[in-house]
Parts: structure tokens; sequence; C-alpha cells
């Protein structure tokens, strides 16, 4: 390889280390003006009255926006106002939107609105949801306008329900010498990115609605707005800046919707509206939460035989984009396993909780927790070492997953290689626990993790390559460069395929649906892939158009030429050669004469052969491949005390090819790290009346600096046949183990059921005096 | 951000800052001191408190002192926290001190403002009220000097428009054998479960808490009841259990129950490692 698995510095390094790279809130003109929302601090409550009299009166203050008259909003259901207009169903639903000439303003104007409220019950919990008695929060979940497999069940607080029925549920029961079954929740919680999501609208003189966003998903917020409010896709302009840190929380359209409703009610005056901390983690979609029922059944020797699953998802007051992460926790409902017999029903449920957005893993964290967790408890009751229980069940080539998509040597990674390289990095053979005297334990735990990327099966992704004069390349995509700097990727790719000089690729990092080709959306670890074969694809176009110049010039024909190192020269003499930049904008002989003109490449790229999940057994072929990985993590544990330490946390995941090797491993880290802080200490607490009482980072703690433990990251490559240069997605895969794999070091240390999340030292000592 | 329309004052002396006040208030503008200003602005943007006039007090030289006078230590109000662990003066302040916040927050939170401030740990308040400070404090009628424990109650009994100056300890408490252990819900950030800070004087242990109940406290009881040596461990710390203040804290930090878990645990340690130090 020229450049493929390369640590290159990243294009948006300097701008980024030097504090010069602009984010959406950092643009500011003269004439925006500046939008506060006004949000209700009670989870379920009727809107009796909107008192804007005093607001209105406060000079500078231009508009105050309610809810009527607007379309309902949700990317598969349509069951949200985007200003609720007669009930709230979640603390911090927006009521209204003030608009003023300056921030302050703006905060006064939404401190002088007045609302009167009737609270109503809550439901506080995806089972409470379940109940028959329970509140119902859309009475008109049956009238909402939905897509293809959408399935809400009216009359219930179930917005979707995805089953999986593969095999045959009792013949896997029969054959069950030993079954476990286990319970698990958790609560719905943040993504507490750096920057809070911002946007900002206007409508230019000639129609033109132009939203700049801190988003994953310009081309989502293009094609949503047309649609909700009737407008045609090519009249909306989305800029993307650099985005600081999104995990999925930025995939949502939201604040886009409430931008564009401002900017309308201002006669099209350029508005911005920038969330504080609290409504970050409450007015805009959050990490769902979960509760989950695990059964497994196996021979004596420890085959799995069949998985029975429940997992109820608390998806907040609206369902947006959680009927997708209830589905997508259904195509893995289990760990990476060969299993003949899985029976499992995943609910999108509605609760009086803050509504949820994609969040790193996409559902695979919150599924292999319970099921993991469950895999430790079934080695125990086998007597049998967790690692070699999962070694014996790992998926391979030649096994179907629970959708049924029969897998080969390209579409799965090589799980059994991953468990064998985690075993000698976490030094499995010492023994799991280690009694350290006075009280202290050493105590290891594992999870192995799998994910497969549920998108749509039309998602496109297209590149455009230009030439400059002096024969260097600007790239330009519509992949957001949201830290995982999948844009050097494709300067690397790029200059693998021309052998060229990667700091002659010159990349394009903000987007504007204008002028860049769409990548769907940023999400799913999907960036290198489609993306990526769109470059090669783009590449391909330019290779022929430079042989096609060139072989007039050097008398060739164009299947005797190579293209690279800056030049186009014949194969068997390339001696015999002209230098790129010298054709890139066409030739000129020596009298004047020209032929061709700047060449520009194109090139896109859709995943195969995707289909969606068939409505009663769920078979179907929802993603391309499936990248497996083996993780662990090392703890002390005083057992006095129940307070611990994370010593070390490993991963192993097969990436199928490693690009660039730092960045590779700052993606793996930054995961597990993500997935520690997930799993250790991130939560919403929820009062009776459901109001989250610690939203800000004062009481919402994220891991910090110095609490991180020894992070080890280790890579097999298997390729995937499909991918540029065989690469698998690996923006997620990190954080998708670290929940299981603490919560099991920690039931090893203290022999209980560890089956809750966060793992803070009082539910450790709850479980252990039997309370929970 | 801010949102009212306030105003901002800055005083040179003590009086004028006291005159401030005053010529505020008559004019109904809520006026406030004024510090480190983190705690007012973390309020004021949720809307729990509402100045409409501040009075910075940090141009006070008064407020900034940080040395020796004759058997005292001084300790200006105005001083940052990091200021006061960086030169170390008192290792028992220090170390309560450092565990305050983080550091870039710790170089704006000045000690007056920490042991003044509405969130209810205080935690830098422990030290003094374990070494028998003084305080002094400026109002209408002057500065005037007060033993700690007459003036602190749960928070500085201060009558309207007094603002703290100074806190001063006796040379002879700097250095005294110590221990200050913070518990916090998980790991190293975050408010504390408990904080205890002890110092050891002529045998006799003294104990001082944050987080355990909705204010910081020193209880001679529960001190009694803790040097009772005639007992084992577990019965002393059990009889300073029942001479709590009320109410014990029960919150998103940790239940009741967990904290007094936490507690018997820390006092443990705490006086396992005491009564071998000399």
């Amino acid at each position: 390889m020229y450049i493929i698995g390369k640590g290159i510095t990243r294009k948006d390094a300097f701008e980024k280390v030097t504090g010069q790279a602009k984010y959406t809130a950092d643009f500011e003109t003269n004439e925006m003006l500046h939008a506060r929302l006004v949000i209700s601090p009670y989870a379920h409550a009727l809107i009796k009255n909107i008192d804007m009299s005093e607001a209105e009166k406060i000079p500078g203050v231009r508009a105050v926006i309610t809810g009527q008259n607007l379309p309902l909003t949700g990317e598969e259901l349509q069951d949200r106002p985007p200003i609720a207009t007669d009930r709230v169903r979640y603390q911090g639903e927006v009521i209204s939107i003030v608009v003023a000439d300056n921030p302050y303003l703006a905060e006064q104007g939404a401190q002088a609105v007045n609302v009167q409220y009737e609270p109503l019950p809550v439901v506080n919990s995806p089972s409470e949801a379940l109940k028959p008695d329970a509140p119902l929060l859309h009475p008109k979940l049956g009238e909402y306008k939905k897509i293809q497999g959408v399935y809400p069940e009216p009359g219930t607080n179930i917005a979707t329900r995805t089953k999986i029925r593969k095999g045959n549920w009792e013949k896997g029961c029969a054959e069950s010498e030993v079954i476990v079954e286990e319970h698990f929740a958790f609560r719905p919680s943040d993504h507490a990115a750096m920057e809070t999501r911002c946007s900002f609208a206007q409508i230019h003189p000639n129609g033109m609605i132009e939203i700049s966003s801190s988003s994953q998903a310009p081309f989502m917020i293009k094609r949503l707005i047309g649609q909700y409010f009737g407008i045609s896709t090519g009249k909306i302009r989305v800029n993307t800046p650099l985005v600081g840190g999104a995990y999925g929380g930025k995939a949502s359209t939201q604040l886009e919707i409430l931008a564009y409703i401002a900017t309308k009610e201002v006669n099209g005056r350029l508005v911005k509206i920038l969330n504080t901390r609290e409504e970050d983690m409450l007015t805009s979609p959050g990490h769902i939460g979960l509760e989950a029922r695990v059964k497994l059944g196996s021979t004596k020797e420890g085959l799995l035989k069949v998985a029975e699953l429940t997992y109820l998802w608390d998806g907040g007051a609206y369902s947006d984009k959680s009927i997708d992460l209830s589905r997508a926790g259904a195509v893995d409902c289990t760990g990476p396993y060969h299993i003949e017999n899985i029976w499992c029903d995943s609910l999108c449920m509605y609760t009086n909780h803050p509504y949820a957005a994609p969040f790193r893993g996409f559902s695979h964290s919150e599924v292999h927790f319970a099921f993991e967790r469950t895999m430790d408890v079934l080695a125990q009751k086998l007597n049998i070492d967790p690692l070699e229980l999962r070694n014996k069940n790992a998926i391979l080539p030649g096994h179907t997953t629970p959708t049924q998509v029969l897998l080969n040597s390209s579409t799965v990674g090589n799980l059994p290689k991953c468990i064998s390289k985690l075993k000698e990095l976490i030094n499995w053979q010492e023994g799991q626990i280690k009694d350290l005297g006075n009280h202290r334990v050493r105590a290891k735990g594992i999870s192995c993790i799998w994910k497969t990327s549920t998108i749509d099966p039309n998602a496109t992704s297209a590149v455009i390559l230009i030439f400059n004069p002096d024969g260097s390349i600007n790239l330009i995509s519509g992949v957001i460069e949201i830290g995982t700097a999948t844009k050097t990727i494709l300067a690397q790719m790029l200059a693998e395929r021309l052998k060229m000089d990667v700091n002659d690729i010159h990349v394009q990092m903000e987007v504007d649906t204008l002028s860049t080709p769409e990548h769907w959306k940023t999400v799913a670890s999907r960036g290198t892939y489609m993306a990526g074969r769109a470059v090669l694809a783009a590449a391909e176009d330019i290779i022929r158009q430079l042989k096609n110049i060139a072989s007039f010039i050097l008398r060739a024909r164009e299947d005797d030429l190579e293209v690279g190192y800056g030049k186009v020269y014949v194969r068997d003499d390339p001696k015999t050669s002209i230098l790129i930049k010298d054709i890139a904008y066409g030739y000129t002989f020596p009298n004047g004469n020209t032929i061709g003109s700047q060449i520009i490449g194109r090139g896109n790229f859709v995943i195969r052969g995707m289909t969606y999940l068939d409505k009663e057994t769920g078979a179907g072929r929802p993603g391309p491949e499936w990248t497996v990985g083996a993780e662990g993590v090392e703890i002390e544990l005083d057992l006095r005390t129940y307070t611990y330490k994370v010593l070390k946390a490993v991963a192993v995941i097969d990436i199928g090819k490693v690009f660039n090797e730092k960045t590779a491993i700052g993606q793996v880290k930054g995961a597990m790290s993500m997935g520690l802080s997930f799993a250790a200490r991130e939560t919403f607490w929820f009062d009776d009346h459901g109001s989250v009482l610690n939203p800000q980072l004062r009481t919402y703690r994220p891991i910090r600096f110095g609490e991180h433990p020894k992070y080890v990251v280790a890579f097999v490559e298997t390729p995937e046949i499909d991918a540029p240069y065989g690469g698998r997605g690996v923006g997620e895969h990190g954080l998708i183990g670290m929940p299981a794999a603490l919560a099991n070091s920690l039931s090893t240390a203290l022999s209980v059921n560890v089956n809750y999340l966060p793992l803070i030292p009082e539910l450790l000592w709850k479980i252990k005096r039997g309370e929970k | 951000m801010l949102a009212g329309n306030i105003e901002y004052y800055q005083p040179s002396t003590v009086n004028e800052a006291v005159e401030q006040f005053f010529i505020l208030k008559k004019e109904n503008k809520l006026p406030m001191y004024y510090a480190g200003g983190t705690e007012i602005l973390t309020l004021g943007r949720l809307n729990i408190i509402h100045p409409g006039a501040i009075i910075d007090i940090k141009a006070i030289k008064e407020t900034l002192s940080h040395e020796s006078y004759q058997e005292h230590f001084i300790f200006g109000a105005s001083l940052p926290l990091t200021y006061i662990e960086e030169k170390n003066i008192f290792p028992l302040l220090t170390q309560t001190s450092m565990e305050i916040a983080d550091h870039t927050a710790r170089n704006k939170i000045t000690i007056g403002g920490n042991v003044c401030g509405n969130i209810f740990y205080r935690e830098a308040v422990l030290p003094f009220l374990l070494c028998d400070s003084t305080v002094v404090v400026a109002g209408k009628e002057g500065q005037k000097t007060h033993p700690i424990q007459d003036i602190f109650n749960k928070t500085f009994q201060f009558e309207e428009g007094q603002f703290l100056i100074q806190l001063l300890i006796e040379k002879k408490y700097l250095t005294l054998p110590f221990i200050t252990i913070k518990k916090r819900q998980q790991w190293e950030t975050g408010y504390p479960l408990i904080t205890v800070a002890c110092i050891k004087i002529e045998n006799q242990l003294r104990f001082a808490f944050s987080g355990l109940c909705p204010f910081p406290f020193r209880s001679q009881k529960v001190e009694t009841e803790l040097n009772n040596t005639l007992l084992p461990k577990e019965e002393r710390i059990n009889h300073a259990i029942e001479q709590l203040p009320t109410p014990v804290l029960n919150d998103v930090e940790g239940s009741k129950e967990y904290r007094l878990f936490v507690l018997r645990n820390t006092l443990k340690e705490m006086i396992v490692e005491m009564e071998e130090k000399e």
C-alpha cells in the first residue's frame, strides 16, 4: 500500500489546534436576530393558557411564536408538533419561540411568557407505559402519517413493534438443558457533546430557504423540512460547518425546524437559535433508555439453542428516531452468536421522558449490556469459562443472523480471532478474579460485540473531484466532519488510487447542500464505506478522462497508459509521459490549439441488496456487513465500600483494514471512554413527576480527564470485499461492549448479578443488600 | 448569560462597598456582593437569583491579603482557591479546597464566595470551623470580628449589607495533624456525597462535615461520641450518628441510607488513621 494504513495528520488538525476552526454558533452578523425557547417545566400537562402580552411589550422583541397551524413532524411517524399547543409530553418541550434583536432581549422575552399548565399523571418508564391502565400519550396514534415498516398499535403506548421469529422456538426450548433468564433496566441519558446544538435560518428574497446547523444530516434536513412544509427540496439550502461532537445526537432534525418557523415569522430575516446546555439535554433528543428481559437456553456443553428476548425501549414523548433504534435493537438482538431459534419483541414505547436520538452504537451497547450479561450468567450456571462459552458459539461464515441473513467470510469479521487476541491482551489465563487482601479484589469482565448498520435501503453517497491548475485535486463530499477524520481517510483513499501526494488533495470540510453532492447522513460508521466507494468511482472517472486526453499526446492506446505520481505514462516506457497538471485543464498545442478543459470527476454509490424487514418474522437484509469484536475491562474494587477503579479497558475489533492507525485507535479509545462513562455514571435521574433532576453538567457528569483507565486497542484485519480497500465500520464499536464488560467484572467481583446502570457504588451496595 | 439589566460596581474600599450596597438597596436594585462570580452566574442563569446590581469586592485590598499578622494568618475573602492552594500555607485548607469543582473553576471561585455560597456544600469552611477561626466582617457599623462559632450556623449569619472581608486562623492550627476526605457518587468529580475534615489537637479529634446535611457543620456532641475511646470504634460511630443534625440528605447524589453507610466507613477509616498520628 502506498498511503493507506499510514498515520497522516488530519486535514482539519491545524484549524482545530489553533482554535481557528469555526462551528455553527461562531457565525454572527449584525443583522442577525436571536431566538430563545420557552420550555415546559412539566413532563405531562395540559396547556391552559399562554399569555404573551408582557413579552410582546419588550422593545426589541420581534415575534413571540406559538404552535398553531404547524404540521406534525417525526422522521418515521409524524407524531410531534414542533411547538406544543394543547399538551406537553415531556419536560423541556417547546411551548414558544421568542425572537428579538439580541440574545438578552430574547431571553427576557422568553421569561415574560406566562404559561398556565394543568399537570397530568405521568408515564415514567416503558414498563409503566405498557400497563393496560397507563395514561395514553398519543390518543391519535392511528391517524399519524408514517413511512413503510412502522407498526404503531393505536390505543396503547406502543409506537412500533419489531418482531424477530427465527427458527423454531419450541424446538429450541426442547433442546435446551439449561435455561437462564435475567431482567435489566437503565434510564435515558444524554450525549453531552461539547458543542450544544445551534441553527440559524433565513429566507432570501427569491424564496430560497437557507439554514446553517450543527448537524450530521444536512441532506435530511432539506428533505424533511421540504416534506413537512410542502416546499420543493431545491428551494432549501443547508450549510454545515465543522461539528463539535455529535455521537448520533445531531442526526435528528429539530432545531432546524424551529429556526425555519422563526425566520418565517420575521419576514425571512436571519434568526439564530443556540441551545443552552439544559435545552441541549432536555429539549433536544438524547440517549434512549431500555428495560429488557433475556432468556437463553443451551445444552449442558454450552451450545446456545434458543434466545427469547423482550426489549422495551424508553423512546420518550415522541417516536422520531426511536422507532429506528428499536428496530436496530431487534436486528442484532443477540450477541454475535450462532443461534438457530430466536424470538424477540422489540417495542418502541412512549413515556413522558425527553425523546431519543441515535446514540453512538445505535442500540447495540444497550442490547449487548443485557445479552452479554446473560451470557455470563449462563456461563456461571454451566460452569464454563465465559470467554470459552462465547468462543464456542461465535458467529461464523455460513451462519445466519437474527434477520436470517446468510453470512460469508466477507460479510462478517473473524470473531474467534478477536477473542483469542483479547484473551492474550487481558491476560485471561491468570484468572478472572484475584484477591489482593485487605478487602480488595481485582476482577475482569468481557463482552463480545457485533454491529451492522441499519440504514435506509436507498441511502446514497456521491463525490465530486475538481482539478486545480497545479494538478492538485479538490475533494467534495457530503460527509460531515464530526471529529472522526473521515474526510482525511477519503483523501488517503484518493491518494492511494492516484498514487499522488496526499498534501495535493484539498478536502472541503464544510457542507453546503447547494454545491456538495449528497451523503445520506454521517451516521452508522458508514462514511468511509459509502463515500469511500464514491471516491474510488470518481477516481476512475478522472483516470478515464486523463487517459483519454493523454492518449492523443503520448500517441498510445488508452489501455496502455497508467496514472500515478502526478503523471500519465506509458506502461512499458514510463519515460513517455505527461504531467497531469499539463492536461488537467486541457492540453494546449504549441500553436495555441487546445483540446479538453478542466477535468471534473464524479462518483456515487448505493449499498446493494438492502431490504425492509418482514413484518411478522423480521427477515430481511438491513445492513451490508457485520463488524465484530471482543472487549474487556479490569477493575479493582473495595469490598467494604463498593468503590472501584477501572484499571484497564481492552478492545479488539475486526476493522477489515486499518486506513490511518492513529485516527482508528483514537476512534476506538474515544468510543470506549464514552461506553465506560455511560455504564458507570451517566444517567438522567427522574423524580416521580417525570422531571429530570440533573439536566446540567454540574450534576450530569461524563467521565473526565484523570478518571480514565489504560486503554488497549488492537485490530484484526478480515477484509470486506465490497468495501474500499476492505475496511469495515469502526466509529462506534469500541463503545458497544463496555457496559456489559464492566457489569460482568463487577458481578464477578461481588458474586451478584449487576443488571442495572449506571454502575455507581450505591447501586452495588443496594444489590449486595438485596434491595434491587 | 444573565438576561437582566445588571449594574456593576467595583469599589476600592470597604466603606465604599457598604455605602454602595445601601444606596442600591434604597433604589430597589437588589444588590449583591460579587467576588469570583461562578455561583451568581450559575444560579442567575437558572433564574434562582435575580441580582439587579453587583458590587465586586475584588478591588478591596483587605480582601486580597494573604499574610501573617501577629499570632494569626489572614486569608482575604477574594483570594481564588487555586491561589491559596499554590501558596499552601494551611495544608488542611489546601487539600479540602482542591476537591472543590475543577481547577479552571477554582481559578475563579474565591474562598469568601465558597464559604458564603448559596450552593450548600461550602466545603472550604470546614477547616475554619475546625480551627476556632476568626471572621472579619464589614457592615453598616464598620468592621467587626467574630469567633466563627458565634456567626456561622449552617451559613454565615450576616445582617443585611454585611460581607466577609477576611478569615483569620491562629498559626498553631496550621500544622496540626489532619485528614480530609471527600466521597462522591462516582470517581473523582462532582459534588460530595460527604466531605469530612478532621484535625487532632491535644489528643482530641475534631470533625466537620459537608454534604451530609444541607449545610456544613461541626458538632460538639458528635465529637464527644467519637472521642469516647472507652468504646470500640463501631459503637462510637453509632452513637455519633445518633447525634447528627437533621435532615441527612437524600438526593440525586445518594440516598440517606447510603450516605450513612459511607459516613460509617469514612469515619472508621479516619479514626484509625488519626489515632495513629502524633
